[in-house]
């Protein structure tokens, strides 16, 4: 334990302090050199030490999985497409795949669309920071604890007897009887979902709010002269002049559903057929299985891929736009 | 910036640096060293924690002011996975730890020389407690040379058993159930609760965060091993026997009845949404929810730790009966039990005094005496009269059977446990999850 410590401090002062010295010897070596092959060189040479670090770190790695994921499970052959016939033809990994497409349309579209549609509310009320906090507040907690919160709220006991979970106490007093919210199927998915985006609808508001305050009061004024009516200034003007950071916002949205894991793994661990893809993964990990989870691990990254692409447009629009 | 660098002595630094990466190597390359084998020293990993942890630390504690040898103990609940890694990487291992689950990882180990026999550890002690321990805890069936399931390979034992749960008892609150223990499934199954003021028969609770399912899985193999037989149970669990198979077929059939909606408390989804250690709160609540629980031995603290103000008392409160006959005599002597065992690691002076202290009756004694388990030695004494009549069913068992779901690859004890939950909610789906368990187990043990 106390090698390992020492280790990691080495480690932490070694690595920075071999950078400076690489830059600190090789600075001393340009300068030697002429005007124009200075001029060539020295952007490589900057940029070397981080082109190497993500190449290690993370080009090798993905490159790895890929290679690992055509072949078997002790990286002594090669096995073609076994792993992704296993992925696409195998009943629970399929049940996973149905599962993330319902996190993916579902999460991200209610997420996204309550935050707008909460953000453009409060713009216009008084007590708006107040209302903006309660709606934040469930961000900063963990998945794990967000999880375990809402297992109490679909707590089921059986019917006649006291019920201690929010939810069916509530349909308890309305006369109706307890739905054991995890177990049945025709809930369970609604119900992780929905934790889901109890989580992160204060963050899609947050991001869209800010993006709509800086929208000009001069515009929405000169609407209201022209005599149009609060929905059509919502419909025709606020909504078009925030669509990039809907955009940036949905795109987050659904890198987030595809990655869905915690509060899965926590309030069912895919029982009942709530599987998802990242589960999916770790569970294929879990049983040992690594070019298994390789090849899952290669879908999800290609699922995401252009999700990533379309972000980094937006963004790179939205400098150009400044 | 370049001018600020240029003015440093690139001489030193480089000098300074390059000591530094020297001290960073020698440091990382030492820690792999193994270290010398100590007479006074013995490092010591367990899963317990709690009360069990406790009970380890009371054992401990005559050993090391006797001998005068430290026990670095240290609670780790990823000891196998560990230990994996560690044999695989060459670095330190502890002196003592529980021995693998696994058949595959059981014989690799051995192969490997990273488990040491029992028989070196306890020397001339070791006839010893081969005759004190049960039978079935260090005895191969048919005298095998090689049952990897309590650590026997190539006729040498590599897993010290030291504490053993019996499973599969049927427990009941002795105010409300005042009728004889049943003998047969199907005469425990005709008693009717009402005549005792109970809504149902039984209680479940299948629950247990990521794990839901086990407790299950113990009323599925507790059939099956005395319904078919043990041969057929371990085929089964060793993937030799299909799903679809008549037997194991029959076997989720008869589990079906004990979580049938006419007789489980609260129907299917009370089953389902119930917390294991929660399941048999309704036979102490009146009117009575349900007559019986099944479950292992480890069950009466939680009646009590949810009860406090009724303050109840094994044996005059609440009792248990072992698991009914299901018909077929020859089989009544399996019984479901699980223990827990420790394997040396590291052939040291200490780490052997060690393992002969946990192997004698001093030492399993103080674990009894501080409750909630047996002991693996057969001739210690209960004060507690549900484990005196424990040891009883864990003495007259012809063959204790470890728990299926825990020694099968754990993809097929993920589905093993789903399927049961899945039965339990949609009965008529049980054709369909057998086909698909066939599935899982063609492609489990295939790369196992």
């Amino acid at each position: 334990m106390g090698n390992q410590i020492i280790t990691a401090v080495i480690a932490v002062i070694a690595v920075p302090l071999a950078l400076l010295g690489y830059i600190i010897v090789g600075e001393q070596i340009i300068e030697r050199l002429s005007d124009t092959l200075q001029k060539w060189i020295r952007p490589y040479f900057w940029a070397l030490p981080a082109v190497g670090f993500a190449t290690v770190f993370m080009v090798y790695p993905l490159l790895r999985t890929v290679v690992i994921s055509f072949r078997n499970n002790d990286d002594t052959d090669w096995i073609g497409l076994a792993n992704y016939k296993y992925f696409f033809t195998f009943p629970d990994t399929l049940t996973s795949l149905r599962n993330s497409l319902l996190w993916l349309v579902f999460y991200t579209s209610i997420s996204v669309f309550l935050g707008l549609v909460i953000a453009i509310l409060l713009d216009r009320v008084r007590y708006e920071s107040l209302a903006k906090i309660a709606i934040f507040l469930p961000v900063p907690i963990s998945a794990v604890a967000a999880s375990i919160i809402w297992k109490f709220m679909f707590d089921y006991q059986p019917p006649g007897t006291p019920q201690t979970g929010t939810l069916n106490a509530l349909l308890g007093s309305f006369g109706q009887q307890p739905v054991a919210w995890l177990v049945n199927s025709t809930t369970n998915n609604a119900a992780l979902i929905f934790v889901g985006i109890w989580t992160i609808t204060g963050f899609c508001m947050v991001i869209i709010s800010a993006s709509l305050k800086a929208i000009s009061t001069e515009v929405l004024e000169a609407a209201r002269i022209d005599g149009a009516n609060e929905f059509r200034i919502v419909q025709l003007i606020v909504t078009p002049l925030l669509w990039p950071t809907i955009t940036v916002v949905g795109t987050t949205m659904i890198i987030n559903a595809l990655k869905t894991f915690d509060i899965v793994y926590v309030m069912t661990n895919g029982a009942y057929d709530t599987d998802v893809i990242a589960t999916q993964m770790f569970s294929q990990l879990e049983h040992n299985h690594y070019s298994r989870a390789a090849a899952v691990g290669v879908v999800l990254f290609l699922a995401i891929v252009p999700l990533l692409i379309v972000n980094i447009r937006r963004f790179q629009q939205q400098e150009e736009q400044r | 910036m370049a001018e600020v660098l240029a003015r440093l002595s690139s001489r030193a630094i480089a000098l300074s640096l390059g000591a530094l990466l020297l001290v960073a190597a020698c440091s990382t390359g030492g820690s792999s060293s193994n270290q010398s084998a100590s007479s006074t020293d013995v490092t010591v990993w367990t899963a317990w924690g709690g009360a069990e942890l406790k009970a380890f630390r009371d054992v401990l504690a005559p050993f090391q002011s006797s001998t005068g040898i430290k026990v670095h103990l240290t609670t780790n609940r990823d000891s196998t996975n560990q230990i994996a890694n560690g044999i695989a990487a060459g670095t330190d291992l502890p002196d003592v730890a529980p021995g693998p689950t696994d058949p595959v990882q059981v014989k690799s180990w051995v192969s490997k020389g990273a488990i040491k026999p029992i028989e070196t550890a306890l020397g001339d002690q070791f006839s010893a407690y081969k005759d004190n321990t049960y039978p079935a805890l260090t005895t191969a069936p048919g005298g095998a040379s090689d049952d990897v399931y309590i650590g026997i390979v190539g006729g040498k034992h590599y897993e010290l058993m030291v504490k053993t749960q019996v499973k599969g008892l049927f427990w009941y609150n002795k105010k409300a159930f005042t009728g004889q223990a049943p003998k047969t499934f199907d005469d425990l199954l005709a008693i009717n609760p009402s005549q005792y003021g109970a809504q149902k028969l039984f209680c479940a609770g299948f629950e247990s965060g990521a794990a839901s399912g086990w407790p299950a899985s113990d009323q599925i193999d507790n059939i099956i091993m005395r319904q078919s037989g043990d041969q057929v149970y371990t085929n089964w669990i060793q993937g030799k026997q299909k799903f679809t198979s008549p037997e194991i077929k029959l076997g989720y059939q008869t589990f079906l009845k004990e979580v049938s909606a006419a007789n489980v408390y609260g129907g299917s989804n009370t089953a389902l949404s119930t917390n294991f250690g929660k399941a048999g709160d309704p036979m102490f609540k009146t009117p009575a929810g349900c007559l019986f629980l099944e479950q292992a031995t480890f069950i009466t603290s939680f009646f009590q730790q949810d009860f406090p103000s009724l303050n109840l008392k094994a044996g005059t409160d609440f009792d248990f009966f072992a698991h009914p006959s299901m018909g077929n005599s020859q089989y009544d002597g399996n019984v479901n039990g699980f223990y827990d065992n420790f394997a040396m690691y590291n052939d040291t002076p200490a780490a052997r005094k060690l393992m002969q202290y946990m192997a004698t009756k001093d030492a399993q004694q103080i674990w009894v005496n501080d409750g909630g388990t047996l002991g693996a030695i057969k001739t210690l004494n209960y004060t507690d009269p549900i484990f005196k009549r424990a040891a009883d069913v864990a003495g007259s068992a012809k063959n204790l059977l470890v728990t299926a779901g825990d020694f099968m690859p754990s993809d097929m004890q993920k589905a093993f446990w789903q399927s049961l939950l899945n039965v339990t909610r949609d009965p008529s789906s049980l054709d369909a999850q057998l086909k698909h368990l066939d599935q899982v187990q063609a492609a489990a043990y295939a790369t196992s």
